[in-house]
């Protein structure tokens, strides 16, 4: 049977601690590691953010380097930089939003949820600092998970990125200049004809152009790629390989800066700023759901609730031209933060590079305010109502 | 407004002869008065009861005291800092359990201790070992809340307040959940805390626990403290009544009621129940057994009945008319 002892405890104190500073606003070092310490161990949590923000991309990339090691005329590369925009785009930041946002919700409510944050008001220590304390604890934890998922990802796409650049189903050299790609184009020119995609200006072809086209027939040949074909019978005159060549190097001319945009792997650059840009992501999902979890007090709701935000809101926001509301679609934080994003990551969710176009407009400028703006409100929210409550 | 400086403050708490003071605090609910103008003084050094009936302020008046609630009007001090202007001083030599303790139940024992530690002066971690060693939990200091019976949660909320090395202990109810072994060690606990020179102010509603572990109380009721002091200050006010068995009930009943004394005879399960006023003497006593033998009555035993103090809760509070 456990007992209780009545050795004495120690000598009774009398006043308060000497250069005890616990109705400051700033949490110590102790209350930030043992907050981590509390979030780590929570583990359905820490299931769940590793293998969201870890393992999908992971999965994803182990499953293609081995489809590729096995038969690599089926099946290209596994990393490159077209893998490596749509991870960052479709996953690192819609998910690594969500289990942000799940893990700040979760920080913000469980003290309450659980009945803890009486213990912890009762030492004396001010409410504003326990808040605090959440922050760098949370961010710590959501920060690293996402750069080790990240860091996964640059790595195979930089280290198993294809060799040749296939554009438009043709194999390419990467990193060609203009004059590079049109001479290029000019010694491959029926390639060029047969498979590159094109747009004219409004004035449209030329009749030397539009004859050319019409009279190099191409047909399906192996693995998808369109190759030119001997004339039909009954075809009209044929082009001279002068003027064949003529056309690839308009074509090329007409495609370069679409071709200049593709690369065989995510510079180092990119690779930064991108980083960047998803962990601050990140970053917006912990503190704004921190805020509403504090808010709140309850963290189902607030969860549902970022996830709303994320996958539903911001999409509509972000694509749909609302009369008289655009500055409010602009000041909505997950379209602040696309706009914020490197040019070269399609936008989330579904919308490809090319509906770059039709996204409401905002400037930088006005996206970083609007993003500062409200990871100040939401903490100030949260951290006002720890203060405030009844508990 | 006052102009008292921090230093002040200080000087004034170490001469201050009261663990926790209170004038005209009240707390509302809307239109419910949970805490009603209340004025409580508990003494350092002793172990006070604040006693009332479920539902009476009890707890709310221990979350207005330690901050977790704001009172509408009055002022208040622990451990002689105003409270809620030096709360973070007040509260540096506090420990307190409110409603039952609660905690991260993924978490160990001691992982909660380490939690609430790092919240409190460095010093705080140094204590947690001899805390728990204090409250019996250094066994299954390991294992995970979720494993701990009430019992155990209860023993690990001492020692939460514990790592504060409190001058002042409030205690909600901190014999919930205990069984009677557990109840007789708590009750130890307090007392070797009062005997090192801290106070504990434990809210119960279970009248006897509060009888045989605090030397003073205060009797609220309805959000107000209706008595306070020491018990036995309080219960020498109290009535007290003389078990009688005699031969002749009924004639005794007259003799008495024919008497100069003031008393008040009703019939018990065995005898008479002979009500004396408050204050009454041994010599009041010694004049009902001289009626007795006067008149002719045998009498077969005199027994007189301290009033408990739960009998003289129920006296004062207004509750048992209520349940009447």
């Amino acid at each position: 049977m456990t007992t209780l002892s009545e050795t004495p405890l120690a000598r009774v104190e009398t006043g308060p601690p000497a250069n005890d500073h616990r109705g400051s606003w700033l949490p110590t070092g102790a209350m930030i590691g043992k907050r981590f310490m509390e979030l780590r161990r929570r583990r359905g949590l820490m299931i769940v953010l590793p293998v969201v923000t870890i393992g999908i991309p992971a999965l994803f990339l182990v499953v293609r380097l081995l489809a590729h090691a096995f038969d690599p005329k089926s099946y290209g590369p596994a990393g490159g930089y077209d893998i490596f925009t749509a991870l960052v785009s479709g996953v690192l930041y819609i998910f690594g939003f969500i289990v942000a946002a799940a893990l700040g919700c979760t920080a913000g409510s469980v003290d309450l949820q659980e009945g803890v944050f009486r213990h912890l008001v009762v030492t004396g220590r001010s409410r504003v600092a326990i808040y605090f304390a959440r922050i760098p604890a949370g961010l710590a934890i959501i920060g690293s998970l996402v750069a080790i998922g990240y860091g996964i990802v640059c790595l195979v796409c930089s280290f198993a990125a294809p060799t040749v650049l296939n554009y438009d189903g043709t194999n390419v050299p990467a990193g060609l200049s203009r004059p590079a790609l049109e001479s290029w184009a000019s010694s491959h020119a029926d390639d060029v004809i047969c498979n590159f995609g094109f747009r004219l200006g409004p004035e449209g072809p030329s009749s030397s152009f539009a004859s050319v086209i019409q009279n190099v027939p191409c047909n399906n040949g192996p693995g998808g790629r369109r190759v030119k074909i001997g004339p039909p019978p009954g075809s009209g005159p044929q082009p001279t390989q002068a003027e064949i060549r003529a056309v690839a190097v308009t074509i090329a001319r007409l495609d370069y800066s679409d071709y200049s945009r593709q690369f065989l792997a995510p510079s180092d650059s990119l690779m930064v700023r991108t980083g960047l840009w998803i962990e601050l992501e990140a970053a917006i999902g912990f503190l704004v759901g921190l805020g509403l979890g504090s808010l709140t007090g309850q963290r189902t709701i607030s969860v549902i609730l970022m996830i709303v935000l994320e996958v539903i809101l911001t999409p509509i926001f972000l694509r749909a031209h609302i009369p008289h509301m655009i500055n409010l679609q602009r000041s909505v934080v997950g379209v602040a933060a696309d706009h914020l994003g490197p040019s070269a990551i399609p936008i989330a969710m579904g919308g490809g590079s090319s509906d770059q176009a039709n996204l409401i407009f905002e400037t930088r400028t006005w996206a970083a305010v609007v993003v500062a703006a409200w990871l100040v409100v939401w903490t100030a929210l949260g951290a006002w109502r720890m203060a405030s409550r009844d508990t | 407004m006052s102009t008292m400086t921090l230093a002040d403050n200080r000087q004034q708490a170490a001469e201050s002869e009261w663990a926790v003071e209170t004038h005209g605090l009240t707390k509302r609910f809307g239109p419910n008065v949970a805490v009603n103008n209340v004025e409580l003084r508990v003494p350092r050094g002793c172990a006070f009861g604040y006693l009332g009936p479920n539902g009476a302020g009890k707890t709310t008046l221990i979350r207005v005291l330690l901050g977790l609630t704001h009172a509408n009007s009055g002022t208040m001090s622990l451990l002689g800092f105003d409270v809620p202007r030096h709360r973070d001083l007040a509260l540096a030599r506090v420990g307190a359990i409110v409603d039952e303790p609660r905690f991260h139940t993924h978490l160990t024992g001691r992982q909660n201790l380490e939690l609430v530690a790092a919240h409190r002066e460095p010093a705080a971690r140094e204590r947690i070992g001899p805390a728990l060693d204090r409250v019996g939990m250094t066994q299954r200091a390991d294992d995970k809340v979720a494993k701990y019976s009430m019992g155990m949660r209860q023993r690990l909320g001492v020692a939460t307040c514990l790592l504060g090395d409190p001058e002042l202990l409030i205690l909600d109810e901190p014999m919930n959940g205990l069984d009677p072994a557990g109840m007789h060690d708590m009750r130890a606990m307090i007392s070797t805390l009062v005997a090192e020179g801290r106070t504990v102010m434990l809210s119960s509603h279970l009248l006897d626990e509060v009888e045989r572990t605090c030397d003073a109380v205060a009797i609220v009721d309805r959000g107000s403290v209706i008595r306070q002091g020491s018990i036995s200050e309080l219960l020498s006010g109290a009535s007290v009544v003389l078990q009688v068995e005699c031969s002749d009930d009924e004639k005794a009943n007259t003799v008495l009621g024919t008497s100069n004394l003031s008393v008040q005879v009703t019939s018990g399960a065995s005898g008479l129940d002979i009500t004396l006023p408050p204050g009454a003497g041994r010599e009041v006593i010694a004049e009902v057994a001289r009626l007795f033998i006067d008149n002719g009555i045998d009498l077969y035993r005199l027994q007189p009945v301290h009033t408990s103090l739960e009998s003289w809760f129920l006296e004062v509070t207004s509750r048992l008319g209520d349940a009447q």
